[in-house]
Formats: C-alpha cells, structure tokens, sequence
C-alpha cells in the first residue's frame, strides 16, 4: 500500500529559471557583446623586456614579412637535424648577414602529416636547429628570432610526397628596422 | 511564472526555484547502471511546431548520452511524456518520466525558457533524465571550442556539445589555435598569432578581454589550466628548445619543469593535479612522457606505437567510480588513431582506428565521451565518441573545416 502511494508522489518538480542572471553570463547568451577584437591593455608578461634567446624585431603584420630572397632550407620528415646538402643555404644566409645590418625571422614549418601541437613544436626545432647552425657561422643569437607555424602555410597546397618535401622547410626573412 | 496554469496538473508539485548552470536536482536515484535502458519518447503535447523540435532535441540528446536505447513506447522500460505550454516568448516545457514496469514516476518537471533558446531547455531535461535514471552527470549542457579554418585562417569558435550554435570568438584573420577551458569555463587560454608570433592569449567569454599571457621569444603554446585553475602548463622555447614550464594563471611565478635536447609538447594535468602528462621526442618518435607539478626526474609511459601525440587526462565527476584515462593520437601504418592508454598494462588501445585520420582527442566532463577530429581527403570534421559503447556521432559540418576541439567543463 505503502509503495502504491509513494509511486503517486512526486519528488520534486522545478521551474528551471533557464536565464541565468546578466552578470554571470557567457557572451553567447547576451544579446551584443562579441569577443571580437577586443584587447584590454593588460601589459605582456614580464613587461619592458621578456628574457630568452633573440629579441623579437617589431613586425606589424605576417603580410610584412618579405620571403624568396633566400632559398628555404628542407628536412626530412619528423626530424629537425640540418641535413648536410642543406649547409650551403644557410652560409648563404650567414654571409649576407655579415655584410648587411638588420635582423633575421627564420620561420619553422612541417608538412600536414602529423598532429597539430606536436608540429608545433617539431617546427620550432627546425628553426631552433636552423638559428643553431647561424650562430656556428658566426651570427650572433641576439639578431635571430623564431617562428614555427607546425603544419599552418604550406607552401605547396598538394597532398603528396612531392608537396610535404617542400613544406617541411625553413624560410629566412630579413627584417631592418 | 505562470504558476496558478499549472498547479492543476496533479502530478506536479511546483516547488519553484531559481537554479543557476550547475542545478542539483533532487529527484529519485535509480540505481547506477553501464548498460543501456530502453526508453520511449512518446513526445509532447501543444503546438505542434516547437514539440517536434523539443522531443527531436530529446532524443537526439538522450541517443548521444550513452545510457538509453531508443525504442517504441510499449516495450520500453522508461516512457516519457510531456506537454508544451505557452507562447514562443514564454514557454513551459513540462516532462514526465515513468518506469513502466513499476509505475513509478522517477522524474516529474517543468522547465521555463523562450523558443530562442529551446535547445538549451531540452539540454536541461536531458541532463536531468540522465541524472535521474543513470545516475551519472549528463553533458547536453556542456560547449566544445574548437578551431575553424576558412577563407586561409584559423579563428577560434565554442559550439553546443551537438555541434549547434556554432560561434566564433576571434575576428584577427590570423592563425588561432589550441584552446583549453579554465575549469570554471569562464576562459579559454589559446595560441594566437595575431602578433605575428605565436603567443598564449587569454580570453574571458564573459566580458570578451583578452590578456597576453606568455610572449616569450620563440614559441609561446600549448597552455593548458591545472585542475584548480590555479596554475597553467605551456611550451615556452625562450631557452633555447621547446620545453614545459609552469606558470601562475596570473601570468607571474615561471617555472621551468624540462631539460631535454627533443622538444617537449602538449602538456596536460592529471585529475589530482600532482603530475603533468605531455609529449617529448627526446628519445627519437614522439612518445607520452609524465613530470611531476614541481619538476623532477620525467618518467616514459608510451613504448609502443612508435608515434603517440597529443594525450588528454579524463576527469571523472566527483564522486564517481570510473578512473582517469589518458586519451591520445597514435599513428599506426601511416594512419593517425585515438587510443587509451592503460596505465596497468602500459598499452595503448585503439578506440578510433579506421581508415581516415583520427587526431586530438578531448574528453567530456562525464569522462565517457570524446570529442576528436576526423580528416578524410584532407577534410577536416569533428565527431564524438562514446567510449562505452565505441560509437562514433559525426557533428554537424561546419563550413571549411573544424580541428583541436576543446570539450567544456
């Protein structure tokens, strides 16, 4: 009987108040108030001058980067080591930039086999090994910065061996300022 | 609230409540169990338009839980019904379940909201009858970020858990990428290249600001929140190498936790927060190596496939018998997988392993469900998995194409 009648009963029942208060609300459930583009001055850590190896040269934009005036230096797949044909780009490189002032980007790449923060990494080991080889030539690190874009901007679009072999590269971009 | 409308419903005791996001429903607690209940949704009553879409939002959420099969009214275990009430400013969704068998009534509830925001009524339901019949913390409410690259950039957008209302974050027409949730879900730290070099923003979805917190020479990535938000882990390779270190989510107290000549990658915490799994190919392929919070001697725990990638601690709720696992991207014969890593055994096991690329897997608050990217013809989707069951859901395809997918707290 008991049982019978706890069956009729209902626990609980709640109007859900679905609309949460404005405050605590995420963007999306305001009615304006896209993130878009909104950047408060809080200052970059360790403002005035982070430490690390190559102090970045001021570039507006990506777009501002001019690239073709040296020839990309290639690796082979999954790996960072400067392969020995390669040495010859990069005295090119090293001896342009003992006769002309200025800094230089050297950007990291990978091709688009592989996982996205892990290319992250592996090409910013390729530059690293790049900028490595630099300063054995006689460039000092100071001039030097990175940028590893992992598998983001191939140069070549294909899916193929042919394709990734000219993605998996390093570019040199000299930046005067 | 029209309260007096619907007092009338015998069934109904209206207790009414204020509740915010994470509501603690009391209600009956059937027992716990793995395998799936039959369940029919008989639908709802009222105009006809908004009770199709409330009981296709239903099902839809109570088929991605895991817990039910949905099958015919009159041979299932649990049967639902429910009525609409109101207008589309002012909707009253009302919900009854009843075991069958018993005649009991396990959950008996309504729930207020407009037709805007239906989904998000029906996401509330569906949690509830998880909550009620499976006993486990439902995650129809929950968002997923993840990356959209279109038109040959990558901005950061959050999604429903099912792939609807999709919503882009960033408008820099640059390279965004790699986001993780604080675990309040009130931010989301990322990689931005809007500087032209990749740093690690921080942005409150909330108010919208974003702060830098790690500009560094070289590469600034892969942040990630420890469990109590307190602390974040990020590859910094100012010295030299891409390494792990640790930061205050304020940005101060810096700590370098690796020393290694590979590079070091894509950390994340373990549910006690007392050490950090991440990637490292100091030993040749990349493999899943674990540190310490405060550093000290890494240990390996990936041999074998010989490439494992991007791994992701599962966070079981409080309270719950499961264990953590550790999800992760192997390639295997060229092709890229989600496996688990068994902590016991030291294996890996495939639980995405077909013929498309399968990559960075992100797990759900209910430590049950992934959310992982599938790239087929070098298109890239996002699909979720029910690890219980092994079944794979794709989410609605969004324009371009969607990758590094972040499933919310």
């Amino acid at each position: 009987m008991r049982k019978k009648f706890l069956v009729q009963v209902i626990l609980v029942s709640v109007v859900a108040a679905v609309a949460l208060t404005g405050c605590k609300s995420p963007f999306w459930k305001k009615k304006s108030g896209a993130a878009a583009g909104a950047e408060t001055g809080v200052p970059p850590l360790g403002a005035g001058g982070e430490t690390g190896i190559g102090e970045r040269p001021m570039v507006s934009s990506a777009g501002a980067l001019q690239h073709g005036q040296f020839a990309p230096v290639l690796f082979d797949y999954d790996s960072a080591r400067i392969r020995p044909s390669e040495v010859s780009k990069l005295e090119a490189v090293a001896a342009y930039l003992k006769s002309n002032p200025g800094k230089l980007v050297i950007e990291g790449y990978c091709d688009e086999r592989g996982t996205a923060e892990y290319n992250r990494a592996l090409g910013e080991r390729r530059a690293l090994a790049a900028r490595d080889e630099l300063v054995k030539l006689g460039i000092d690190a100071s001039r030097i910065s990175t940028i590893s874009y992992g598998k983001d901007r191939p140069v070549d679009p294909g899916h193929d061996e042919a394709a990734w072999a000219k993605n998996r590269r390093c570019e040199f971009v000299v930046v005067n300022q | 609230m029209k309260i007096g409308r619907l007092a009338y419903i015998l069934q109904f005791v209206m207790v009414s409540v204020l509740i915010s996001s994470s509501a603690a429903t009391a209600s009956a607690q059937v027992e716990v169990v793995k395998g799936r209940r039959s369940f029919g949704v008989s639908g709802f009553a009222g105009d006809a338009a908004i009770a199709g879409q409330v009981t296709d939002v239903l099902k839809n959420d109570l088929r991605l839980s895991g817990y039910f099969a949905l099958g015919p009214v009159s041979s299932a275990e649990f049967v639902q019904t429910g009525t609409v009430r109101g207008d589309r400013a002012n909707l009253t969704v009302e919900c009854m379940v009843m075991q069958q068998a018993t005649k009991k009534v396990v959950l008996s509830k309504a729930y207020q909201g407009s037709a805007q925001d239906l989904r998000r009524v029906v996401h509330r339901l569906s949690d509830d009858i998880v909550q009620t019949i499976a006993g486990q913390r439902g995650i129809a409410q929950t968002k997923i970020a993840f990356v959209w690259a279109r038109n040959g950039v990558k901005e950061l957008a959050v999604m429903d858990y099912d792939g609807h209302n999709p919503r882009q974050l960033t408008y820099d027409r640059s390279i965004s990428v790699r986001p993780r949730w604080s675990p309040d879900g009130r931010k989301i730290v990322y990689t931005s290249y809007k500087n032209v070099f990749p740093d690690v923003l921080e942005v409150d979805l909330y108010t919208g600001q974003r702060r830098r917190l790690a500009t560094f020479p070289g590469l600034n990535s892969g942040a990630v929140f420890s469990p109590d938000g307190s602390t974040i882990a990020l590859t910094l390779s100012k010295d030299g190498n891409p390494e792990l270190y640790t930061m205050g989510a304020d940005g101060g107290d810096l700590r370098r936790l690796t020393h290694t000549r590979g590079g070091e990658s894509s950390p994340t915490w373990s549910p006690d927060g007392q050490t950090i799994a991440y990637v490292s190919d100091d030993s040749g392929a990349p493999q899943i190596w674990m540190v310490g919070r405060d550093g000290g001697a890494p240990s390996r725990l990936t041999v074998s496939p010989s490439y494992n990638t991007e791994p992701d601690w599962s966070r079981p709720p409080s309270g719950s018998d499961m264990k953590p696992m550790l999800a992760l991207t192997s390639r295997v014969n060229g092709r890229f997988q989600i496996g688990v890593y068994d902590r016991s055994s030291g294996a890996v096991q495939p639980v995405v392993a077909d013929d498309a690329d399968n990559e960075d897997p992100s797990w759900a608050p209910d430590a049950r469900h992934l959310v992982f990217m599938k790239s087929q013809r070098w298109r890239a989707q996002l699909y979720l998995l029910d690890v219980v069951t092994g079944e794979q859901v794709q989410l609605p395809a969004v324009e371009g194409g969607a990758s590094e997918p972040a499933w919310g707290p």
